[in-house]
């Protein structure tokens, strides 16, 4: 925007939320449904038991819940991370405006993966002893997550998200409420780049982590996975899951919303991709060949084939995005992310249940139960989503649309009196 | 300022290096563990393979011992009949044929090995897991949350859960700790008739099993003692007639798996140094970019009327 009020289209300005949009749609129902059934069955299992409601075995005792819902879906919420990163450490200010989508999507991602947590393990009312550091066991990794993610999840994520709550009060709240807001605002600022530093610290630690939970497994992790690179692998595959997530999610949003589409801010979160992904190939590639593993991996059996579609998709995209006619094409850039992020949760997902061989010859698929479950919390980030792009100013939109709103709101409740920068005036 | 901020950030880096070293350093002295030494007072069990019968008199002992229900879902509820390790059997007595030629046979006992630096103890987040007297490792329910990480974490597939219950247990031979602490024996080597298992220090047991090898070298298919470096080592050790994999005994590496799995972890959180170093630097950093970004936003306000979106 120039300094003359004069507004460009198509340059992403500011977070606007979809106002004019029906929140309580036909498949908004079938969501709540969904979610429904999930947390029926949820309740139920945690009365009977988790051997009726899951595929679970005690040979393959991890299922969907955590192996998708949390190790595979909270990379796909690491955009808060990743995207934070690129915008805030390497001074990425363009990107500043789709940080609100990023950060939306994360606490999502996270609370209906520690939802799905809570859900699969056995004796939930002993985690109290999470608030009991005597008690920890500091080599577990399982710890490290269990303490790290709701801490970020629920104290650092949900700060990052609190100025858009405000923004929300702040337009709609009573004359009392805004007051109160500004009296805080000071402080909220002056903590506000030392909580960001936090969450940026806790999902590094706790991505990593979930990497290193396959170390414990050994020799049950198929060699083309099992990797002392584990951890540094499994953070860097969510911070490129983070941007893929940001920009499928921005390019599905505008098109069903019909928002424009800011190609230069797109084509830097591919750009910024790109280069992590590149990253993420480079070390891959290398960890499996010190380690002696080119001859598995070109011999063309299932985990080979497996190992080199998971590969080729993550680099030969990432290859592509480097041109920035690619990136600046949409369609290109929405084909490519997609491959990456296909990917890259296979990756996430692999050593956990695939390539997881214990040594009984048995098989595990997620059972009904346990699928509904999956797909309720599925469904209810999906809801959490819409609630948020309709009510909050989550999406990037040009300036003018912020203007819209305010003729929005200027018809829709003429009492509000709203100033010339759309603004709620005060009394 | 800039500057400052920027020579404070990488003094916090050069701490953070420097700590990573001596913890590095720190670790290689103490690298025994990953070939641990067992403890002085360490209890063992040998089970020689050539010497059992198949009788599953210690089946049934070890359910008597640790008052376990008999697991009858094979025989429709008549008699005990477990045909592999679960929630109700924490021992069990496995039938080898040669799929070749079915005269050769060979059977196997199995229970929790007693890891002598066990991967399921390193993964619990509470030590509900935890190496105990003698080197027991038992199950203390208060701490356990049910995350089934023992499940995934060990090597031999051992520790079990109770699926079909609301407040599930993990069940597996706790070596009779109980037993132990009255001065007994376990249930399973009390009661085995031809002394195929037998109960001793593991150091006992150990020269044990290898004299037997020296005396009669035809008669041990690997001619060593499964569980004297396997995963590390192990406290239950086996001697067979036929391959150890072949009984089910599967090919571990010969370190421990808990030092495998711990290792990156605690390179990078020993004494916190490296998170604390990250979080500093992010710190640094943030705090500068948000003071550009202060101005910017207040300019940007200025000029357009539109306030900063955080």
């Amino acid at each position: 925007m120039n300094a003359s009020g004069q507004m460009r289209v198509n340059v992403w300005q500011r977070g606007v939320a979809i106002y004019d949009a029906r929140l309580m749609t036909k498949s908004m129902y079938g969501l709540i449904g969904l979610a429904l059934i999930g947390f029926t069955i949820a309740a139920l299992r945690m009365y009977m038991g988790l051997g009726k409601f899951s595929g679970m075995t005690d040979v393959y005792a991890w299922g969907i819940w955590k192996t998708f819902n949390v190790m595979t879906l909270t990379a796909l919420g690491s955009g808060g991370l990743s995207v934070g990163i690129a915008t805030w450490v390497f001074n990425r200010t363009r990107l500043h405006v789709v940080m609100r989508t990023a950060m939306v999507t994360s606490l999502i991602l996270y609370t209906t993966g520690l939802i799905g947590i809570l859900v699969d393990i056995g004796r939930p009312w002993n985690a109290y002893w999470l608030l009991m550091p005597w008690k920890w066991n500091m080599h577990s990794a399982m710890l490290e997550i269990m303490v790290c993610m709701p801490l970020y999840a629920f104290v650092f994520l949900a700060f990052e998200n609190v100025p858009t709550v405000l923004g929300r009060i702040e337009y709609f709240g009573r004359q009392a409420t805004r007051e109160r807001l500004r009296r805080w605002t000071p402080w909220l600022r002056a903590i506000y780049p030392y909580m960001v530093a936090g969450a940026y610290l806790l999902p590094i630690m706790h991505q990593s982590s979930l990497g290193a939970l396959m170390l414990a497994a050994g020799p049950k992790v198929h060699p083309l996975w099992q990797s002392q690179l584990l951890p540094l692998l499994y953070v860097l595959q969510a911070g490129i899951c983070g941007f893929a997530f940001v920009i499928v999610a921005l390019l599905t949003s505008c098109a069903y919303w019909s928002r424009p589409l800011d190609r230069e801010v797109l084509g830097e979160l591919g750009a910024s991709m790109g280069i992590l992904t590149l990253v993420w190939a480079v070390l891959r590639i290398v960890d499996v060949a010190v380690r002696g593993q080119i001859a598995t991996a070109l011999s063309l059996d299932f985990f080979s084939i497996l190992f080199l579609s998971e590969f080729l998709l993550t680099l030969v995209p990432a290859v592509i995005l480097l041109a920035p006619e690619a990136r600046s094409d949409p369609r290109t850039l929405f084909h490519m992310t997609m491959l990456i992020l296909i990917a890259g949760m296979a990756y996430r997902f692999i050593p956990t249940t695939v390539a997881y061989q214990p040594g009984a010859a048995t098989f595990y698929f997620p059972s009904v139960a346990e699928l509904f479950i999956a797909i309720g919390l599925i469904s209810l980030a999906i809801i959490g989503y819409l609630v948020a792009v309709t009510c909050f100013g989550v999406l990037p939109a040009p300036a003018s649309e912020w203007y819209e709103l305010a003729e929005y709101w200027r018809r829709a409740a003429p009492s509000r009196k709203l100033n010339e920068h759309g603004y709620p005036v005060d009394d | 300022m800039s500057v400052v901020s920027r020579r404070v950030a990488l003094q916090v880096l050069a701490t953070g290096g420097l700590g990573a070293v001596a913890a590095g350093t720190r670790a290689r002295a103490s690298d025994s563990e990953a070939n641990p030494k067992p403890r002085a007072d360490a209890v063992s069990m040998l089970f020689d393979s050539t010497v059992c019968t198949g009788c599953k008199a210690c089946v049934v002992a070890c359910t008597d011992a640790n008052n376990l229900p008999p697991d009858t879902k094979m025989s429709g509820g008549i008699w005990q009949m477990p045909v592999e390790l679960n929630s109700e059997t924490k021992n069990i007595i496995r039938l080898y044929k040669d799929p070749a030629k079915p005269e050769n046979f060979a059977f196997v006992k199995q229970q929790c090995m007693h890891c002598l630096d066990p991967g399921c103890v390193a993964a619990c987040p509470f030590h509900a897991l935890h190496k105990g007297e003698k080197g027991v490792v038992a199950w203390d329910g208060s701490l356990c949350i049910g995350c089934r990480y023992c499940e995934v974490a060990c090597p031999f597939d051992i520790p079990k859960f109770e699926w079909e219950h609301f407040n599930p247990k993990i069940v597996k031979c706790e070596f009779c700790n109980h037993r132990l602490k009255e001065g007994l024996e376990p249930g399973c080597t009390t009661v085995c008739p031809t002394g195929a298992v037998i109960f001793g220090k593991r150091e006992d047991l150990l020269a044990k099993a290898k004299e037997r090898i020296a005396q009669e070298p035809n008669r041990y298919y690997e001619k060593r003692v499964y569980g004297e470096k396997d995963a590390g080592g192990t406290q239950v050790l086996y001697l067979a007639g036929v391959s150890f994999k072949s009984l089910g005994l599967p090919d571990v590496p010969q370190s421990s798996i808990a030092h495998y799995a711990t290792y990156a972890h605690r390179m990078l959180y020993r004494w916190m140094l490296l998170p604390l170093a990250i979080y500093a630097v992010l710190a640094a950093v943030l705090r500068r970019r948000w003071k550009e970004h202060s101005i910017a936003a207040a300019r940007e306000e200025a000029a357009t009327g539109l306030k900063d979106q955080l």
